[in-house]
């Protein structure tokens, strides 16, 4: 059958007292991020536990895990690209200010 | 902190609640906690700046809750902690709409009940009153009076008013003021046996089975203004063993006769609605009962206080960033006046000890409030 999906937008949001709406859209991504992690925490608990009690994970295992070279390498790459994506505005607002103080200083 | 909103999945209070997946269940744990979170450890300090803005403001003629909340709103974290409150609020409706969705079809086959013992009654050209198109309550997107045609916006109402509440009010049955509405009336008349009962602004039905419970020879309605609402709330009773009536209809103006009802109540109805429409209410009440008949409105407990200027703009916030219609009307209401004006005797005004099962009390009622979610005030009369 056909069925309207579920509103998700309630009508009469009033403006808060002294907050710019970027900070309330900031916050709610923020929000929501949060619940997400916690959702992938509870599932890789729920994962770890299975697997427990299943046998195919010894008790312990994932913490006293020692990653190989090659797995150190792995994880290395994949951290320094979570920061660079994460991060990437703000090193490109700082290269803004350095770009618009040489351009000042040639002018100069 | 509850038993009912946890992580424990097989004890439903009954089979039509939505049921979250591991997933969405985390989701919702982390709606509750983060609202918990928000109320325990960050609105008590925006209450510590209050007293001291307050402080500030004392002897000065501007001495009132505008005053302070112009204050308060040069605070940084003031607006931070409203947008957060808000925010919190939102996505507990989001991730509750997004699990509704997933189990419309099982909810829907649920919902097909071969010979009930109740019956629901949808009027297509209901027009809603004006404070409920407003805004919508509590932020729940669509509103009380969604129709989709299906009763999918009930199962939205039910799931997520049990995270709303945190489960401190009867957890997935959300039922404590139901009980303890009847309570009242067993605490005022023991042996009160109404043949007819009439529950307005009744929802999902969370009070109106206590009300079928507790008296179970009587002929039970419900009325509300929502038509997804009340389809769900019918299929939500006869999955609870309850035979109820619900309607679409005002509760302003209904269409059932004069003095045709035992027994007129309502929980947390009044401060969803507007000032007018409460005296139409208690009027209404007082036309459908029969002599002798009690009416019995339930109020939230937190009584209109002059004196802490927090309390009052913590309110009002609530209020209108809750959209909340009448919070104000409803708490500074002088109750006996109205009642009385519309007719009622033996008018009593106070606070109803939280009850679990109506029949098995506590059936203490006075004029002190025992606390929020410990008693909930009541306005009571006999026609």
């Amino acid at each position: 059958m056909s069925r309207q999906p579920l509103p998700r937008t309630p009508k009469r949001l009033d403006a808060i007292d002294g907050a710019r709406p970027m900070d309330e859209q900031l916050l709610a991504m923020i929000v929501g991020l949060t619940s997400e992690v916690t959702i992938l925490r509870a599932r890789l608990d729920a994962a770890e536990r299975l697997l427990e009690e299943s046998g195919a994970l010894a008790p312990g295992a994932i913490d006293g895990y020692e990653p190989d070279a090659a797995a150190v390498a792995a994880r290395e790459a994949v951290r320094l690209a979570t920061i660079d994506k994460v991060f990437r505005p703000m090193r490109e607002a700082a290269l803004a200010d350095l770009a618009a103080t040489t351009s000042a200083g040639d002018a100069a | 902190m509850t038993t009912q909103l946890s992580e424990d999945r097989t004890g439903l209070a009954h089979p039509l609640i939505a049921v979250p997946s591991h997933d969405e269940l985390a989701e919702q744990l982390f709606v509750r906690d983060l609202k918990l979170y928000v109320m325990q450890q960050i609105e008590p300090v925006q209450g510590q700046i209050a007293a001291q803005e307050a402080k500030a403001l004392q002897g000065s003629e501007s001495n009132s809750t505008g005053a302070l909340r112009e204050r308060m709103a040069r605070h940084e974290s003031f607006g931070s902690w409203l947008a957060l409150k808000r925010e919190s609020q939102r996505q507990l409706w989001h991730g509750v709409a997004r699990s509704v969705e997933r189990q419309a079809e099982d909810l829907e086959a649920l919902a097909r009940i071969e010979n009930p013992k109740g019956s629901v009654r949808i009027d297509p050209s209901f027009v809603e009153p004006a404070y409920i198109a407003r805004g919508d309550i509590h932020l729940m997107p669509g509103g009380n009076a969604h129709d989709d045609g299906s009763l999918l916006q009930g199962a939205v109402m039910d799931r997520g008013g049990a995270v709303y509440m945190l489960g401190r009010n009867g957890g997935m049955l959300n039922d404590l003021r139901g009980q303890t509405t009847m309570a009242h009336v067993l605490t005022r008349f023991p042996d009160f046996n109404p043949a007819r009962i009439l529950d307005m602004g009744c929802g999902i039905g969370t009070s109106t089975v206590p009300a079928a419970q507790c008296f179970p020879q009587a002929e039970v309605h419900g009325i509300d203004v929502g038509a997804s609402m009340l389809r769900y709330a019918h299929a939500r009773a006869e999955h609870l063993g309850a035979a109820v009536h619900f309607s679409q209809q005002s509760a302003e103006r209904t269409d059932f006769e004069d003095a045709s009802f035992d027994l007129v109540f309502s929980c947390v109805m009044f401060h969803e609605t507007s000032q007018a429409a409460t005296m139409a209410i208690i009027e209404e009440t007082r036309r459908l009962l029969r002599p002798g008949g009690l009416a019995v409105h339930l109020e939230v407990p937190l009584l209109h206080n002059n004196s802490d200027p927090w309390v009052e703009l913590s309110g009002e916030l609530e209020a209108q960033f809750n959209n909340e219609p009448n919070w104000r009307g409803a708490l500074t209401a002088d109750y006996r006046a109205l009642f009385e004006a519309a007719g009622f005797k033996d008018v009593n005004i106070g606070y109803q000890a939280t009850s679990p099962a109506a029949r098995s009390g506590p059936f203490r009622f006075g004029p002190e409030s025992e606390g929020v979610f410990r008693s909930w005030f009541v306005a009571s009369g006999v026609a």
